[in-house]
């Protein structure tokens, strides 16, 4: 068993000793001894007594004291180190707040800012260098495609109605053509029938649904088409002014646009 | 172990700016425990009042120094005590002792003059303080210091380390080798007792 040292057994004695100097001491009966004869020696180290001194002592002492000791000179409280030093914890809390909203309007202002830069950057090359389109590559919008397409068709009925006013109804040479043409056409006219009633275009579906009978009465009506039926398609050709309807509405696509935009096509007027 | 006054901050900010009289306040509040280690450092009456009209002028100039989070007690304690250190360093061997004793070189300790006064004389007339002050002036300046702290002021080992400016083990050291050298020192009177 190893015994505790004496300097173990001094902190010991004034506490400062650890858990297994105390179960040691506590379980072997030589450094109990020790210990207890170390307390012994130290308990005659007493304090003597003390000097006697009453309550002036301290007033004695500071009028010896006062005389050799020179005042701190006044400190000058001006604004920067002075009277608003007994108001740092109101500032301190006034400043937090303030510069959490100064922060907070900072980070505003610069998502705000960083936003429309992004966007301006965003459009620009849109704007200013538009991406070249390759001529087969370009889609022409649909409405376009309606234009183009229906003055054709409007160029076309208008040939047919204008054959189909100076039509004789004996020659089966004049007739036969325009019964095949007023075929083909009555189909694109139901079409673009549909589609000007969806764009809301109030004059062309009239006229359109004008073109619509008198091409339905030239292709489809039984046993082919003789003088009486000629000379009714060609009253109502005249009283409800189709020919002067489907010129119109052709004069109202341009002509540059259409014969453009045939060529981009590929076609020919 | 340390007293702190209430109002020793709102005193000493008052000192700073220019009231010389409130340092009374604290000179009157803290006179009596620096007279206390200091006496039990110094072993002298005259030296330790010396000690705590040093401590306080000292303490009134590093005033500026002192930080408002600390505790005045305390920190005035720590300049008694190294202001009582300073005293008792500066004593030659000679001068602690008394007349009519002498130096024993073979056991290295103080033996006091009989003058027709047995040890039970002494023990009787309360003369054994005398003795125990020998034998503590027989110690190094810090190894005294370190012991009244430890064994009279109640100090931890903590508390005398930053006192004595030292570390926690040296100061631990100090108070062990102050009550090695005691324990010798009265061993031969105990015997003879």
């Amino acid at each position: 068993m190893k015994h505790v040292s004496e300097e173990q057994l001094v902190e010991h004695f004034y506490g400062e000793g650890c858990a297994r100097v105390e179960k040691h001491v506590k379980s072997c009966d030589q450094c109990a001894r020790a210990l207890a004869d170390l307390a012994i020696d130290l308990a005659e180290l007493r304090s003597p007594q003390l000097p006697v001194r009453d309550d002036s002592y301290g007033e004695r002492v500071w009028l010896d004291l006062a005389p050799s000791l020179p005042a701190y000179p006044k400190r000058k409280r001006s604004w920067l180190n002075g009277v608003w030093l007994d108001y740092l914890p109101f500032y301190a809390a006034l400043g937090r707040g303030l510069g959490f909203a100064t922060a907070c309007s900072l980070v505003l202002a610069g998502t705000f800012f960083a936003g429309r830069l992004w966007e301006q950057k965003k459009q620009a090359p849109i704007a200013t260098a538009p991406k070249p389109v390759q001529p087969h590559q370009k889609q022409p919008p649909p409405q376009r495609v309606v234009v183009v397409v229906l003055g054709d068709h409007l160029d076309r009925s208008e040939r047919l109605l204008v054959e189909l006013k100076h039509a004789d109804a004996d020659s089966a040479e004049d007739i036969g053509p325009l019964r095949d043409e007023a075929r083909t056409l009555l189909v694109a006219n139901r079409t673009f029938r549909q589609k000007a009633s969806e764009t809301d275009d109030p004059e062309l579906a009239t006229a359109l649904k004008h073109l619509d009978r008198v091409l339905g009465e030239l292709a489809n009506r039984p046993g082919g088409l003789d003088a009486h039926g000629l000379a009714k398609l060609q009253n109502e050709m005249k009283s409800d002014r189709l020919l002067f309807e489907v010129r119109v509405l052709r004069s109202r696509t341009p002509e540059k646009q259409v014969r453009s935009t045939i060529q981009a096509s590929g076609g020919t007027i | 172990m340390f007293r702190m006054g209430k109002n020793d901050h709102a005193t000493i900010q008052a000192i700073l700016d220019g009231d010389k009289e409130a340092y009374g306040e604290l000179v009157r509040s803290h006179s009596a425990t620096l007279l206390r280690v200091a006496w039990r450092i110094t072993g002298n009456e005259a030296d330790a009042e010396d000690v705590v009209q040093e401590a306080f002028l000292r303490g009134y100039r590093k005033l500026e120094t002192f930080e408002s989070r600390a505790n005045f007690g305390t920190w005035i304690y720590r300049i008694a005590v190294r202001c009582a250190l300073d005293r008792i360093s500066g004593r030659t061997r000679d001068e602690v002792c008394r007349v009519g004793e002498e130096i024993d070189p073979e056991q290295d300790q103080v033996q006091v003059a009989d003058e027709a006064a047995g040890p039970e004389r002494l023990l009787l007339s309360g003369e054994i303080a005398a003795l125990q002050e020998l034998a503590l002036q027989e110690l190094t300046a810090t190894e005294r210091t370190a012991f009244v702290l430890r064994h009279l002021e109640g100090c931890t080992g903590e508390e005398i380390a930053v006192a004595l400016g030292i570390v926690p083990n040296a100061a631990k050291q100090a108070v062990f080798r102050a009550v090695q050298k005691l324990r010798q020192s009265l061993a031969p009177m105990r015997v003879k007792a």
